[in-house]
């Protein structure tokens, strides 16, 4: 269990982080979002003491991360895949990761095999892609089986096996009851792995709730119909306030109604319905109008 | 703290450059002493206190080289980013501030000791060799020069890691290193002597009064500190900027 109370973080004038709370629970993978620029690694930095924070605190099972006498066995974190020395093999970056926290050297080889990498522990990481590097990443993570992970980014830099491997990872480790943070702007792969969401903008807590909550509230909803007689049951439902948007000859998309409503209003007309389907926003969707107050950072428009 | 110790001592000794600069912090005080001894050894003139004062003076190369790896061992983190996943591993940077300052020290007192032994006996029997006489005891101040080689090697060292932990920046550090003993103390003394007209002062540049360490003149340059003084003085300010380093490290962000 992770939990940040109050955290706040100032970068001369610019307020990073901005009093914030929100807890992890263990056992599901948690997904933290925010725009670029929302402060999200400074809130990760924070947490693990790295950076100063101004104001808060943040417990990882009820003890500080500074009080943590070997910290690579309660917590395993990855904030950057850069962080390696480009001279030193992949095995003596983990050794003396290993050295620093009483780990055996053989969990080095252990780990290494883990990720894929053994055959290549003795190489130069500045022989190494960036993917190898977050594979890298990962092993460190694991040198002292811990019982939070926290990840920014993980699958920067992977190809597709890749991130799928992360995220089967990232899911196995939450369904052993670990604690599991982990940032990425690739909602499509949030969706597919988060069970619960912290959303940050502009340092400050937007929302923290589970990922069906928070499509639920934020993302569009609407009603897919397909019919023979489409223009009178669109007329009969644009009457009542929907909003019907053509897709086709025959189908319509009805925005402000829900499906059982469109359903009898079709019964009522005899209508034959080749489909009627509730379709729901997607989390990309949620999260850009959950956040469309705190992009710091918007593109110009089209090139 | 002596798991600190053993991830620093990992980390220094898997970094290719910190081999370069040990061979020659080695290798080149060794190789101009033994080739002095053998170009000089036989001649009527031979004076074995010229041979320790070759080795004396050139080892303040390895101090320098010395000096240098210490200050890499904290630049290179910040550079890299390791310090993060380091302190991450440790979050008591008092732990990994001191691991690295006893390495360093560790590092630098075997390797000028190493310089000194082999330098003084290989010497020895190179002389001897060619029939003449080279005695530590007819040279009363060699062996106070020879130790103080070794303790300035290791108070450098602890310089080195304190500019390191205050620059944070291996390129700054590196060349701060360098032309501090070598360029800013000779225009600084300049300058003091020209404004105050009193060339005493020259001796209280921090690595002029540090050098007094290694010298075979026990009794200070242009009338400034003795060989303990000067130690001592210098001995202070690496303390000085070593402590300023640390209490740097540990109030800013990683």
């Amino acid at each position: 269990m992770i939990s940040v109370r109050d955290l706040s973080k100032r970068f001369g004038a610019k307020i990073a982080v901005d009093h914030l709370s929100f807890d992890v629970r263990p056992g599901v993978v948690t997904g933290f979002l925010g725009p670029n620029g929302s402060g999200k690694s400074t809130t990760m930095r924070c947490m693990l003491d790295l950076d100063r924070a101004d104001t808060g605190n943040t417990t990882f099972n009820g003890q500080r991360f500074k009080d943590l006498p070997r910290p690579l066995h309660d917590v395993g974190a990855l904030l950057d895949a850069g962080y390696v020395h480009p001279g030193r093999s992949a095995k003596n970056h983990l050794r003396w990761l290993a050295a620093s926290n009483g780990i055996a050297r053989a969990r080095v080889d252990e780990v290494l095999a883990l990720v894929g990498l053994d055959s290549v522990g003795g190489d130069r990481l500045r022989s190494f892609s960036l993917g190898m590097r977050q594979r890298l990443g990962l092993a460190a993570v694991m040198l002292g089986d811990p019982q939070t992970v926290i990840l920014d980014e993980p699958a920067n830099g992977l190809d597709p096996e890749g991130i799928r491997w992360i995220r089967d990872v990232l899911t196995h480790l939450a369904g052993q009851g670990r604690t599991v943070l982990v940032s990425s702007h690739q909602l499509s792969e949030m969706a597919l792995m988060a069970d619960d969401l912290v959303v940050i903008g502009q340092g400050r807590l937007i929302e923290q709730s589970t990922v069906t909550e928070f499509v639920a509230r934020y993302a569009e909803h609407w009603v897919r119909v397909q019919s023979p007689g489409a223009a009178q049951l669109a007329a009969t439902l644009a009457e009542r306030g929907a909003a019907v948007t053509w897709s086709g000859p025959t189908t319509f998309e009805a925005r402000g109604v829900d499906a059982v409503a469109v359903g009898e209003v079709a019964a009522a007309q005899h209508a034959v319905l080749h489909e009627l389907s509730p379709q729901t926003g997607s989390l990309e969707d949620a999260f850009l109008k959950a956040t469309a107050e705190s992009q710091e950072y918007r593109s110009g428009g089209a090139l | 703290m002596i798991r600190a110790l053993r991830s620093e001592w990992i980390k220094m000794r898997t970094i290719a450059m910190n081999w370069v600069l040990t061979i020659i912090a080695v290798v080149f005080p060794l190789v101009v002493t033994l080739i002095t001894a053998a170009v000089r050894g036989g001649h009527a003139d031979f004076d074995f206190r010229s041979l320790i004062d070759a080795l004396t003076v050139t080892t303040r190369v390895s101090v320098l080289l010395l000096m240098v790896v210490a200050a890499v061992t904290i630049t290179n983190e910040y550079g890299y980013g390791t310090i993060r996943p380091t302190f991450a591993a440790t979050p008591k940077r008092s732990h990994v501030v001191a691991a690295k300052a006893i390495l360093v020290i560790v590092y630098a007192v075997v390797l000028q000791t190493v310089v000194v032994v082999v330098g003084v006996l290989g010497s020895q029997a190179i002389a001897r060799g060619k029939g003449s006489v080279a005695d530590l005891s007819s040279v009363p101040e060699a062996v106070p020069a020879l130790v103080g080689t070794v303790v300035l090697a290791a108070l450098a060292s602890v310089l080195g890691l304190g500019v390191g932990m205050v620059l944070r920046s291996t390129p700054l550090s590196v060349t701060m290193l360098i032309i501090w003993p070598l360029i800013v103390e000779s225009i600084v003394g300049g300058v003091l002597v020209l404004l105050t007209k009193n060339d005493k002062l020259l001796g209280w540049l921090p690595f002029r009064a540090g050098f007094q360490l290694a010298s075979i003149d026990s009794i200070g340059i242009d009338g400034g500190p003795s060989r303990v003084v000067g130690g001592i003085y210098f001995g202070l300010v690496a303390l000085a900027i070593t402590l300023l380093g640390a209490v740097a490290v540990q109030r800013r962000d990683a």
